[in-house]
């Protein structure tokens, strides 16, 4: 940065006069094509902030401040209306304008130093450049910027952008009560996080509610799914089960099943006079229906369970790779060592599994946390609470952050919500993941 | 600010007087697939019987439950007409979308039954054209177990069913049906000038009422459950059940001969009958403010709702028509789910509830399911705070 301030201090007029007018530099030291496309940007850049951007960043303070009027039309008999201004538009082509301008400026700064350094080039008495010689160093030593320029475009477009959107979202007013063009919404500051933390106290609550259970929820669903799948696998895998495929095949089964179809359908039969209530009941084995998704305990315990129903046979799966996979020299010598059954297992088969499924281990507990499907699906959050707002004992962060947007169009909550999710998952997985066996002794697993 | 308004109106009545004379007016429509036949039929109608314009039309497949998403998704791209149902009314008001109905207001106000006229309308302005009147509920019953005058108690299906070992389902889980004991006792749910949510659940009526959801919810022969349930059910354990026009077909279908229905029954509140109330409602044209020919989408809105249009959609659809003259013509009065939903109007409310209400209610229906005998007063307290939002 040093260095280039110095040579834009040494340069001529024309490397000044490119801070006004791009591409003068390159103009003047003939590379007329590179500059005339500077030129052209810098207009192009202008046209569409003064013509475009202009009239929506010029609200973003605000985020308007004229709702649609009403002015009666004797004429017509009705009551005509004046388009006002839109919010939700404002702060997404701000945030759009905001965005082309700073790839703007980068194409300031690089057209500057491009001045410079042909000023310099010139002065030195070296040859300058051709346009050939330029387009073909992408290809070479700047080939990471051909390559690259398409996919970070299209991210930065479709990724970053809509993700900045979305977080503004979190510090404005943007709910039922405030929908353009009838209502505007405005900021708000920290309005929204005060109020899932101090300020509001039955969002204060079922916030903490639910992000407990969230925790509990994803510890539960990943481990029961980790240890049953495991210890199903070794039974098949064992040298004294016959009939391995069939087996294996028999377990599969539920994975041939759409998951939701199994889920609503399993929703259905636990109904109270749903399939199993029923079964349960020409047994005599109970006498009114067991609240499967009514009762909190139960229904929490439901969830689990049926989780595990859906989950296992992934894990049993993995696992059954990795056991194939355990060197057969390996029991051989610790049978001839003397080793029993179980410290085979605990010295040999558990390091080697754990070791190699840490890493996917960690993807299913983050999974776990924004598990929507099952939770949806299943019990969609229920029993509703009277404690919480808006939601039920089984919901996860992100099922309640799904019924503030659809259901009750709360939409800067639910994005307040949104970025702790973002938080918590991220925290999490990046430390465990950085503390497991399989990165940090990466160059040992053979 | 007064100058730019003006020139601004200037402009759009260039524009709307232009297109007055233009001869091509495209116009989109919205409805649901099961009615897009109709629609096409209608809107077709319509332009055949106006030939001054040439009228092009654009069909969405938007039913009317998403129809409120769909539009706030953006305004300026939505529907021209669009069909809603009353209880989006609020949120679309609010949302400046839809035209005060101006023109002939006076003649579709007659038109039309109050009922449906009180449901299009908010703040005292009537915000759409009524089409149908019929998204209420009442009782579906199997003649061969529950008599004319067992169904006109709760007691009574109550007694009778468990007499014949069958059950009544209500969804007492859901705030829409759970309303009707509250409602029927005196209680209100609506909205102060301001646009805020007034609730009187939890005053001394609603806890009369409440417990009589309570002790509904410990007879034997009480089955809790959602549609699916009754129209699961119906004819085979259940004899009797609260619902909807849109489960008629499904119900006539199990119970062939012995279906049945009637207006909601009464219930006991300190040993005196009380009327169960319920929410009346209907589905609403609106025309969208964002339309480049508002005049002639209200036109066609008003087409599309006036008297033939709504029987023509009876005999297609089987809707009930909130028009008057449509709603007293034979094949309507001899329907016996139609006629069960006329006699229950009587007794229904429009619904204005802006979203905090329903699972809390749902909450508490729930409570009371799981523990009959559970302390009630706290429990509405909270119901009713989270629906004021408090």
């Amino acid at each position: 940065m040093k260095r280039f301030w110095k040579e834009f201090a040494q340069g001529d007029i024309w490397v000044k006069g490119s801070c006004l007018i791009m591409g003068l530099g390159c103009i003047k030291r003939g590379q007329i094509v590179k500059g005339l496309m500077y030129l052209a940007a810098e207009v192009l850049y202008f046209l569409f902030f003064f013509g475009f951007g202009w009239k929506y960043l010029s609200h973003l303070l605000t985020l308007g401040e004229n709702a649609q009027l009403k002015v009666w039309n004797e004429d017509l008999q009705i009551y005509q209306r004046v388009p006002g201004d839109n919010s939700m538009l404002i702060l997404l082509f701000s945030v759009l304008t905001v965005a082309v301008t700073v790839i703007f400026i980068c194409l300031w700064v690089i057209n500057l130093k491009s001045a410079s350094h042909l000023y310099q080039l010139e002065k030195a008495g070296k040859e300058i450049p051709s346009l050939q010689q330029d387009a073909s160093s992408l290809l070479n030593d700047r080939f990471h910027i051909t390559l690259l320029s398409a996919p970070m475009t299209t991210l930065i477009l479709f990724t970053v952008l809509p993700i900045i959107f979305m977080i503004l979202i979190a510090f404005t007013n943007f709910d039922a009560n405030h929908q353009p063009p009838g209502n505007l919404f405005t900021w708000t500051g920290m309005q929204n996080v005060t109020d899932i933390f101090l300020g509001n106290e039955t969002k204060t609550r079922t916030f903490m509610g639910i992000l407990g259970w969230t925790i509990v929820w994803a510890i539960f669903a990943t481990f029961t799914n980790y240890i049953f799948g495991m210890i199903l696998a070794i039974i098949i895998n064992n040298k004294l089960v016959r009939l391995k495929k069939m087996w294996r095949t028999w377990f599969m089964i539920p994975i041939a099943i759409p998951q939701f179809v199994s889920l609503l359908l399993i929703s259905r039969a636990l109904e109270p006079s749903g399939a199993i209530n029923v079964a349960l009941m020409k047994l005599g084995w109970i006498k009114t229906p067991l609240p499967f998704l009514t009762d909190v305990t139960l229904s929490r315990i439901v969830v689990i369970v049926i989780n595990m129903w859906i989950g296992i046979p992934y894990t049993m799966m993995t696992f059954s790779g990795v056991l194939m996979n355990v060197p057969e020299e390996l029991y051989e010598s610790a049978s001839i060592d003397g080793a029993g059954p179980i410290r085979r297992f605990m010295s040999i088969t558990l390091p080697y599994m754990v070791f190699v499924t840490a890493p996917a281990t960690i993807t299913t507990f983050v999974g776990n946390i924004n598990n929507f499907n099952v939770i949806y699906l299943l019990t969609a959050g229920g029993p509703a609470s009277l404690d919480y707002y808006q939601a039920g004992k089984t919901d996860l962060l992100v099922t309640w952050l799904y019924k503030l947007t659809v259901d009750q169009h709360d939409y800067a909550l639910a994005s307040t919500i949104g970025i702790f999710i973002f938080m918590i998952v991220s925290v999490c997985s990046l430390t465990v993941y950085n503390r497991t066996g399989a990165v940090k002794k990466e160059d040992m697993f053979q | 600010m007064k100058k730019l308004v003006a020139v601004l109106l200037a402009v759009i009545l260039c524009c709307t007087a232009f297109a007055a004379f233009a001869d091509d007016i495209t116009l989109k429509v919205w409805d649901g697939q099961d009615d897009q036949e109709l629609l096409k039929e209608l809107c077709e109608a319509y332009a055949a019987a106006h030939p001054e314009n040439n009228y092009t039309f654009q069909y969405g497949v938007v039913g009317t439950a998403d129809a409120s998403a769909r539009y706030l998704e953006d305004p300026a791209a939505a529907a021209d007409v669009f069909v809603y149902p009353d209880d989006q009314l609020i949120r679309l008001a609010m949302a400046d979308a839809l035209y005060e109905v101006t023109r002939n207001h006076d003649e579709i106000v007659a038109a039309n039954s109050q009922g449906s006229v009180n449901a299009a309308t908010y703040k005292g302005t009537l915000l759409g054209y009524p089409m149908t009147a019929d998204n209420g509920y009442f009782l579906f019953y199997d003649k061969s177990v529950l008599t004319e005058e067992d169904v006109k108690t709760l007691d009574g299906i109550l007694a009778a069913a468990e007499k014949a070992g069958k059950q009544f389902n209500f969804d007492v889980a859901n705030g829409w049906y759970l309303a009707s004991f509250f409602l029927g006792n005196g209680c209100t749910i609506t909205l102060d000038e301001d646009g805020k949510q007034v609730c009187d659940f939890n005053n001394e009526k609603g806890l009369e009422a409440a417990k009589a959801v309570a002790a509904l919810c410990a007879h034997p022969a009480f089955l809790p459950g959602d549609q699916n349930i009754l129209t699961g059910t119906i004819g085979d354990t259940v004899c009797a059940g609260v619902c909807g026009t849109w489960v008629a077909d499904a119900i006539k279908e199990r119970l062939g001969d012995n279906y049945a229905a009637a207006k909601l029954p009464t219930f006991t509140v300190n040993g005196e009958q009380v009327q169960m109330g319920s929410f009346g409602g209907c589905k609403i044209l609106g025309v969208n403010t964002q339309s480049s020919y508002p005049i002639e989408a209200m036109n066609l809105a008003e087409f599309l709702t006036s008297e033939e249009s709504q029987l023509r959609r009876f005999e297609v659809r089987g809707y009930g028509p909130s028009n008057i003259n449509a709603a007293k013509s034979e094949a309507i009065a001899s329907d016996p789910a139609l006629s069960a939903l006329a006699a229950q109007s009587d007794y229904a409310v429009t619904q204005l509830i802006i979203g905090d209400f329903w699972t809390p209610a749902t909450a508490f229906g729930n409570a009371l399911i799981a523990d009959p005998t559970v302390d009630i007063q706290p429990l509405l307290d909270q119901w009713v705070a989270q629906t004021i939002g408090q």
